[in-house]
């Protein structure tokens, strides 16, 4: 294989846990409501996948186990601060706290345990196209699921009467009220939704591409997602471009080592953050327009262009 | 000349509280009652978690409370732990104030003690004693605060959101210390462990007696109550606080926001940084792996605690420097993974934000 086809191949598998993450993310802000805690979300999903997966031998039964235990978490952080009026960003943070310590409490009997995994199924056909047929079709079931997930979310969001609900409750909230919707409740749902986005993400990272389970093994991912959201602008097309654009640059490191460079590990291991901050820089200014009004509210703390 | 009596302290409340006579009726008693609440409601949920991993709940809070407050040197454990969380704190509340989120104290830490680190290889023993300490808390407080800095510059220029920005250079932070301990900076005569060589004793912070305590609690404790008369009497803390208000409102006051903010990420970033010098000169002597990793985030969640006026913050960054070292028992006595301790903390923490005031009518 050469090292583009490598890189791009490490990239979707190592940017689908990210991509579940943003995906969930962007669901949520377009209700209005940042969750900075996905990042707890994707611990939890990921723990619970991997345990669930162990117990019963059956790694969908994990996929499921680690959605419902991503959206508890998250459910959490909508409680406090949609019925509560807690700080969203604060509240996320602790929310990422409260995962981390449960999955470093409930997870110790699963660090050195084995788990059936998802295995990489190449699609007949399809996987023997040049180039896109090793990068695209020969990865885990998880990630096929992803490329459904993606056009579908956009069709949701930007298509469909549940999205337009999604996104007035994010916008105009007070027509939601007006016309007899109930705001809280949608934002309930989204905010509990991205959470199960999240958990899949979790799952996907335990039980398909690190095939364990270590504390805190979601090392930044859940904030690069958010970082993704914000310069995806919440769509999810665009949101599935950013997480394998940050995939890549987590495979670059290991691509470029197994070629003997002599390039400094950690120099490389700040390549994908440095990528993410990059493009925010670049694509910024554009996109600080087309935050959805209520995200640009100014909050009791700060308003969060 | 009065301000440093400690009668000054409740005269301060109206000026910093966000809208002053709705948290007045409520009493301070009241107030307390809920704290008190919230805490005794985290007790209680983290008991029933230890409970469902058969652990004796009653046993493992005795371990805990006796191995953290039990004697003197347990305290000052608290305190040395409490140094740069105190300033890494500080650094969150000052951009708070403008209505920044400043969610970097962690990298800011990190860049500091770096920045302490490569002074004292630059100087390598030729000074020593406090001109040599002051060189490094330069470097360190400079560094910390361009550090920051960068995140406010992004936000003002090009618009991203400064928590993010924060947010993912904590990770650069963190790579570029381990890229200096893993091989520049490496301790080739070391024992093997990735590690810089340790400062020269001249390097030292004064301990305080015969304790672990060190001179950096003495600049911790100083640099709150600077904020805090900053707050209160300054020009500066009043602009900061219009700017929190409405950015917009102050734009078109006449006031310069861009040199306001980028002051305020700067001001947090230096104190954030000397705490990462702190910590160097004062406790860990060296760079290694794990060195101060998760101080940060601790100090933001103590800044929200404390409301982001120093005072409070700092009660509140001794409080959960408490509680973490707790977790040190928990490993130890009750063998659940130190980390677990997050769980007591965020439900404190729950507690308080969701339940330890009353409900604000306002949608997020």
């Amino acid at each position: 294989m050469n090292m583009i086809t490598e890189v791009l191949t490490g990239g979707v598998r190592g940017g689908t846990s990210i991509l579940y993450a943003a995906l969930g993310e962007s669901v949520s802000e377009r209700a209005g409501v940042v969750y900075l805690g996905t990042e707890g979300s994707i611990l939890m999903g990921a723990l619970a996948g991997y345990a669930v997966s162990a117990e019963t031998g059956q790694p969908w039964f994990g996929v499921i186990a680690g959605a419902l235990a991503g959206g508890l978490l998250a459910l959490v952080h909508a409680y406090l601060v949609l019925s509560r009026g807690a700080n969203q960003l604060a509240t996320g943070l602790v929310v990422l706290f409260l995962g981390l310590g449960l999955t470093s409490l409930f997870g110790v009997n699963y660090v050195q345990a084995l788990a059936p995994t998802f295995h990489t199924v190449a699609i007949p056909g399809l996987s023997s196209i040049p180039f896109f047929g090793s990068v695209l079709f020969r990865q885990d079931p998880l990630v096929y699921v992803s490329y459904g997930c993606v056009p579908a979310l956009w069709w949701f969001i930007s298509r469909s009467r549940w999205g337009v609900l999604l996104r007035a409750a994010g916008e105009r909230s007070e027509v939601l009220t007006i016309t007899g919707h109930r705001v809280l409740r949608i934002q309930y749902a989204a905010v509990v939704a991205g959470g199960m986005f999240a958990g899949i993400g979790g799952v996907h990272l335990s039980t398909a591409y690190t095939k364990s389970w270590f504390e805190n093994m979601a090392q930044g991912r859940g904030f690069v997602a958010v970082a993704v959201v914000m310069f995806a602008a919440r769509q999810p097309f665009k949101v599935a471009g950013g997480a394998y654009l940050f995939g890549a640059a987590l495979a670059l490191s290991p691509a470029l080592q197994a070629r003997g460079f002599g390039i400094n590990q950690f120099a490389l291991d700040a390549v994908p953050y440095l990528v993410t901050l990059g493009v925010l820089i670049v694509l910024g200014r554009r996109r600080a327009a087309e935050l959805p009004e209520g995200l640009s509210k100014v909050f009791e703390a700060a308003p969060t262009t | 000349m009065s301000s440093v009596q400690p009668t000054a302290i409740p005269a301060v409340v109206p000026l910093s509280a966000d809208v002053a006579p709705r948290s007045r009726s409520n009493g301070l008693f009241s107030g307390g009652l809920r704290f008190a609440g919230a805490l005794g409601g985290a007790l209680a949920l983290f008991a029933v978690l230890m409970l469902l991993k058969g652990v004796n709940p009653f046993a493992a809070y005795r371990d805990m409370f006796v191995s953290t407050l039990g004697d003197s040197s347990q305290v000052a454990g608290i305190l040395v732990r409490a140094t740069p969380v105190i300033l890494a704190a500080l650094a969150v509340s000052i951009p708070a104030r403008a209505g920044l989120i400043n969610v970097g104290g962690e990298g800011q830490l990190i860049m500091g003690g770096v920045a302490a680190m490569g002074v004292s290889l630059l100087i390598d023993g030729r000074i020593s004693g406090p001109l040599a300490l002051v060189c490094m808390a330069l470097g360190a407080g400079v560094a910390g605060g361009l550090w920051s800095a960068v995140a406010a510059v992004l936000r003002l220029r090009i618009g991203i959101a400064e928590s993010v920005t924060t947010l993912l250079m904590n990770y650069i932070a963190l790579d570029v210390m381990y890229f200096l301990i893993y091989d520049r900076w490496k301790d080739r005569a070391g024992s093997g462990q990735p590690a810089t060589r340790p400062v020269a004793a001249g390097e030292h912070l004064p301990l305080w007696a015969n304790t672990r305590v060190h001179l950096g609690l003495g600049l911790a404790l100083v640099s709150a109550l600077l904020i805090f008369l900053l707050f209160r009497s300054t020009s500066w803390g009043f602009r900061l606080r219009v700017v929190g208000g409405n950015m917009e409102a102050a734009r078109r006051s006449g006031l310069n926001v861009s040199a306001l903010i980028i002051s305020a990420m700067f001001v947090g970033g230096v104190l954030a940084g000397l705490g990462g010098f702190t910590q160097l000169a004062g406790a860990e002597f060296k760079l290694r792996s794990g060195f101060l990793a998760g101080y940060g985030y601790v100090g933001f969640l103590a800044s929200w605690l404390g409301r982001h006026r120093p005072i409070g913050v700092t009660l509140s960054c001794l409080l959960l420097s408490a509680i973490a070292i707790s977790g040190d028992s928990l490993q130890l006595d009750s063998k659940l993974p130190a980390a677990s301790v997050n769980v007591l903390m965020a439900l404190v923490l729950l507690g308080v934000f969701g339940f330890g005031r009353k409900r604000k009518a306002a949608t997020p």
